[in-house]
């Protein structure tokens, strides 16, 4: 198997644990910072050294360093849109509870 | 005749969009209990000025937060009557039985457990679809085995529970995923159940407003993301 597939299902395993386990703890979020630091070094390597890319990608097995920003690309939006997913839901329960407690409080002057 | 159940029991019903049929309903339920409490789920026709006209109490949601979150409301809300000892969950559709409403009441008396659910597949079906009831008895296998009870119909709309039951009544699921979150809850507060027979009448109303099948796989999905919150 190739680095880049193994690297890949890796992420899979990963979104699936996030998903279906239970990340959204202090650690899951220590390990989101971590991992947007080692993103953001990753980015200005491939900014300064942009011929390094393609270096990257033969380790890992892919031909080309545009290959592999694309495959890294896609990983970081599926993760992307479970978290803003997670994110919304907060949100919403949040909200429920905000009008559940306007809609009991009217109910209560209305049966005073 | 002696009027058992009238003044201590909550009857909740969320409402949604229901104008049509809600006061037939609601009248009809209150000749047997005092408290009615109608949660309109942001409704977009007439149901909450039909619930106005009777006597039942509304609890007017300001937006539509579906039928879980409209559950958990009317139950908050009949919590704060000190009058009641029992609640009872009941389909605005009017495709429950009074006469089961009361038989679970005495039930929930007589053998001294938490809570009373209703099961369609005891009783007696009117009118339902052969695919539907595949659907149902699916959704009942699942339902077993993600809270561990023992069941013979889980989604069911009629359920009659004490006070101990309603303190504890804490839904977050907003959609139709309640009806499996409300077994676990069950199991982690050990709380005593036993099912009741019920009919259904699956009338022509009823079954245009039911919810599809395909809803299944929203629900199955919605529990396996719970907890992130």
């Amino acid at each position: 198997m190739l680095g880049i597939q193994i690297l890949l299902i890796f992420a899979a395993a990963v979104l699936g644990g996030y998903i279906f386990g239970n990340l959204h703890t202090q650690k899951g979020r220590a390990w989101k910072r971590i991992i947007l630091i080692l993103f953001i070094v990753a980015m200005v390597g491939a900014i300064l050294f942009p011929n390094q890319t393609t270096r990257v990608a033969h380790l890992v097995g892919v031909g080309r360093g545009a290959d592999l920003l694309l495959y890294g690309l896609a990983v970081a939006f599926v993760f992307f849109v479970f978290n803003v997913y997670v994110k919304f839901q907060q949100q919403r329960n949040q909200m429920y509870a905000l009008a559940r407690k306007v809609a009991i409080a009217e109910a209560e002057v209305r049966y005073k | 005749m002696k009027r058992d159940f009238y003044t201590t029991t909550a009857i909740i019903i969320p409402v949604y969009n229901e104008g049509k049929v809600i006061k037939g309903v609601v009248n009809n339920v209150l000749k047997e209990f005092k408290y009615v409490i109608c949660v309109n789920d942001g409704s977009r026709d007439n149901s909450a000025e039909e619930i106005l006209q009777t006597k039942a109490r509304l609890v007017n949601h300001p937006i539509n937060m579906g039928q879980g979150a409209a559950l958990q409301t009317g139950i908050e809300y009949a919590r704060m009557l000190p009058d009641v000892d029992s609640f009872v969950t009941f389909d605005a559709d009017g495709q429950h039985q009074i006469s089961d409403v009361k038989h679970m009441l005495e039930v929930l008396r007589d053998k001294k457990v938490n809570i009373v659910l209703g099961s369609r597949f005891l009783g007696k079906v009117e009118n339902i679809s052969p695919l539907k009831k595949q659907v149902l008895k699916l959704a009942t296998a699942f339902s077993n085995t993600t809270s561990g009870l023992k069941l013979t119909d889980t989604h069911n709309g009629l359920r009659v529970f004490d006070r101990h039951t309603a303190e504890r009544m804490q839904i977050t699921m907003p959609d139709m995923a309640h009806a499996s979150e409300i077994l676990t809850l069950i199991k982690r507060n050990k709380l005593t159940y036993v099912e009741a027979p019920v009919t259904i009448a699956y009338t022509d109303y009823s079954k245009a407003k039911g919810q599809s099948i395909f809803n299944a796989v929203n629900i199955v999905f919605d529990l396996m993301l719970k907890g992130k919150k």
